[in-house]
């Protein structure tokens, strides 16, 4: 239902909405960690943390936008959902520019909620997956790389080793060590996790 | 058809009754006299039941002729002069109703176009009237332009003074009010006033009455404009009468001038109507005002509200919704569902407190006073300058004085003026540009009773023609204010009896005063 490793991170400042959401989530599976305003979740950030955000909107200090924009800046793709007691609708503009995940008027439709989570969970994990993908392309060596391109394109060992100029039998030890270095058992799987590696690279 | 008979049969014998009474002093035998109230009543009725009585009319016109004159010109005569009388009724009743969209005569051009019908129309159907009588040379001694300028005032008189008094009787609304007035003391003393006047008019100084006549218009105005419309009609009501029975008491004395002082009458009718018109149509816009400001208020506290019934609200709903997991999932034991439930019995006190003061608001827009703590108050600054000012809060300085006394407050208002000051203060100092923006929040000793909370900001201030104009409602020193937020904090400090006053200054700066908590 849920990746492992994954947490929700709760800001608010009500500490019976907190207690209450966090309790709910909880229940449902969730590992939850709660915070009462921004500064609280700033100082205990670290980089590694994978998961989502639910912040309140108005929080003592800084606003649940705020938070996001503070952690855009420095560098984070934490998915964020924000919540308020008002429906506001200027804020609603604010979250959605800054690309939160959801808006949600407490008190909040928990299907709602949950619909928010799961897709700032699977967000998350796309990105993790992809991150994993680029790190391991990064272990292979500058000839593994030239034989995957190629192999990609769908050419056959004694192909690549005419394109390449070297044996086929060269181009078969390369391809044996890169498919063992990113874990992938056949060529189908190889073409889709250069095409999935790739994407990250492309989109920036 | 039972209805008509039956409201025929209750106009007939009042028309001819308030004829009888009425027929005083007329021109020749004919139904010319200073005043015909029972004309008043007929438009009245065909303004109100509509055209078809216009035969029940025409028939009970014929009937008072025989009755109360004996028939002066003949069979034919009386039936000419009654076809004209009712076509005339006829006619300005069919005006109003096409002009009047209801005959309750709510506004000042209403009433403009209701005096302006009753009197061309009763000038038209004088000149046929009279015209009928010279024709058949039924006028004697008394010349055409006399005869005219009688009908014309007594019929004008008659109606300006009879439709609005039953107009007024017929609205239930207006009746409610009348009910209300007649209750008041002040009436009482009004109409002893005003009848003690009259008596002195017409009886008490003796000799011409036109003499005195003005005096009348001292308690006229008096009633017209405590009472409004409602006054001025019962008031012009109780001087015609008093002039009616003041004329029969003279009948053998020459020397009132009969007309003269029905023309002083209508001038007083159509003063005590205007004033009382204007005065209702103020009340009515102050009314309306006071209503809107309230809404407003009870708008912005909703705003303040709003934020703190739902969190409860969420809460409560998380909580019932992880007390279905946990029926759902026996094996769960930590928390038990007697704990979940616990906690949301708790939130929902907590909801129904913050109801039950919104509720107060709204029903009568009365304050929950309590001691609050001066330093409770100034963390609320605090809170509300971290809200309303976000990353910039650090601009906001709050300072007091040592061994300041509590204060006697309802929270949740004063809430509402400090969020409002605090915001006008963020805008003011925004259009500066100035690096050194700041808004220092003091509070104050003020007198024995009151302290003074003095927001002071960086800003350019209030201009001086602004200064006291600002806590008007739609009045605003900014192109996208509502203009309200200020009128609502003074509405919310004198109903504490504090007030709140923007003061001259090179910067902004508001003084809020809020009362002490009594000492026992």
């Amino acid at each position: 239902m849920h990746p492992d490793g994954l947490t929700v991170y709760i800001v608010e400042d009500d500490a019976s909405v907190r207690d209450s959401l966090g309790l709910m989530l909880g229940l449902a599976g969730y590992r939850t960690v709660f915070f009462a305003d921004a500064e609280a979740f700033l100082a205990a950030w670290r980089e590694e943390w994978a998961g989502c955000v639910i912040t309140d909107l108005k929080l003592p200090g800084a606003s649940g936008v705020e938070l996001q924009a503070e952690m855009q800046r420095r560098g984070s793709q934490l998915p964020f959902i924000i919540i308020t007691a008002h429906g506001d609708v200027a804020a609603a503009r604010a979250a959605f520019r800054a690309d939160a995940v959801d808006f949600l008027e407490k008190p909040f439709d928990h299907g709602q909620l949950r619909a928010a989570i799961q897709t700032a969970l699977s967000q998350e994990d796309q990105r993790l997956r992809r991150a994993a993908e680029t790190d391991r392309l990064a272990l292979l060596t500058a000839r593994e790389r030239e034989v995957l391109e190629q192999a990609v394109k769908g050419l056959h060992a004694k192909e690549i080793a005419r394109v390449l100029g070297i044996s086929a039998r060269t181009v078969e030890v390369h391809k044996t060590r890169l498919m063992a270095k990113l874990g992938v058992r056949n060529v189908a799987e190889l073409v889709r996790f250069a095409i999935a590696g790739d994407e990250p690279e492309t989109r920036k | 058809m039972l209805r008509y008979l039956r409201d025929s049969l209750v106009f007939a014998p009042c028309y001819i009754a308030l004829d009888w009474a009425s027929y005083i002093d007329p021109v020749g035998p004919f139904n010319i006299t200073p005043w015909n109230p029972q004309h008043g009543l007929a438009i009245t009725w065909l303004l109100l039941g509509g055209l078809q009585y216009t035969p029940a009319v025409l028939i009970t016109e014929v009937i008072a002729e025989a009755v109360v004159r004996n028939l002066p010109g003949g069979y034919f005569i009386a039936a000419l002069t009654s076809v004209t009388l009712t076509g005339g009724f006829v006619a300005i009743a069919w005006l109003l109703r096409m002009l009047l969209p209801d005959p309750g005569l709510r506004s000042t051009r209403h009433l403009t176009l209701f005096v302006t019908v009753v009197t061309a129309g009763t000038a038209i159907s004088g000149l046929a009237f009279v015209g009928l009588l010279r024709g058949g040379d039924l006028l004697g001694a008394t010349s055409v332009s006399e005869a005219l300028i009688r009908f014309w005032i007594g019929d004008a008189v008659g109606i300006l003074i009879t439709a609005p008094l039953l107009l007024a009787v017929v609205d239930a609304e207006r009746r409610a009010d009348l009910l209300l007035l007649a209750h008041r003391p002040e009436t009482l003393l009004q109409i002893a006033t005003l009848v003690g006047t009259v008596w002195l008019t017409f009886f008490g100084l003796g000799g011409d009455p036109s003499r005195y006549f003005y005096f009348l218009f001292v308690p006229l105005i008096w009633i017209a404009a405590r009472g409004g419309m409602n006054g001025a009609v019962v008031a012009t009501a109780i001087v015609q009468i008093g002039l009616v029975i003041g004329i029969h008491h003279e009948t053998a004395g020459t020397g009132v001038p009969v007309l003269e002082l029905h023309a002083l009458v209508v001038a007083l009718t159509l003063t005590g109507l205007y004033l009382g018109m204007m005065v209702d149509e103020r009340e009515r816009v102050a009314r309306s005002l006071r209503e809107s400001l309230r809404l407003a208020a009870a708008g912005e506290m909703t705003g303040a509200i709003a934020h703190e019934v739902n969190q409860p609200l969420t809460a409560l709903s998380n909580y019932g919704e992880s007390a279905l997991m946990v029926l759902e999932k026996r094996n769960i034991t930590e928390p038990t569902l007697r704990d979940i439930i616990m906690r949301m019995l708790e939130e929902s006190r907590r909801a129904a407190e913050v109801v039950r003061r919104l509720r107060d608001f709204f029903r009568s827009g009365t304050t929950r006073l309590e001691s609050l703590p001066p330093e409770e108050l100034l963390a609320t600054v605090r809170r509300i300058g971290q809200q309303v000012l976000g990353a910039n809060h650090r601009i906001l300085t709050v300072r007091d004085e040592p061994d300041l006394p509590p204060l006697y407050v309802d929270r949740m208002q004063i809430e509402v003026v400090i969020r409002n000051l605090i915001a006008n203060a963020r805008e003011a100092i925004e259009e500066t540009q100035d690096s050194t923006r700041a808004i220092d929040v003091q509070l104050r000793r003020y007198d024995d009773k009151h302290v003074c909370l003095v927001f002071a900001d960086s800003g350019p201030g209030v201009s001086n023609d602004l200064r006291n104009r600002v806590f008007e409602p739609f009045v605003s020193g900014k192109p996208t204010g509502m203009g309200l937020g200020l009128a609502i904090s003074r509405a919310i400090a004198e109903a504490h009896g504090g007030s709140l006053e923007a003061r001259a200054a090179r910067h902004g700066e508001f003084h809020l005063i809020l009362p002490c908590t009594p000492t026992a």
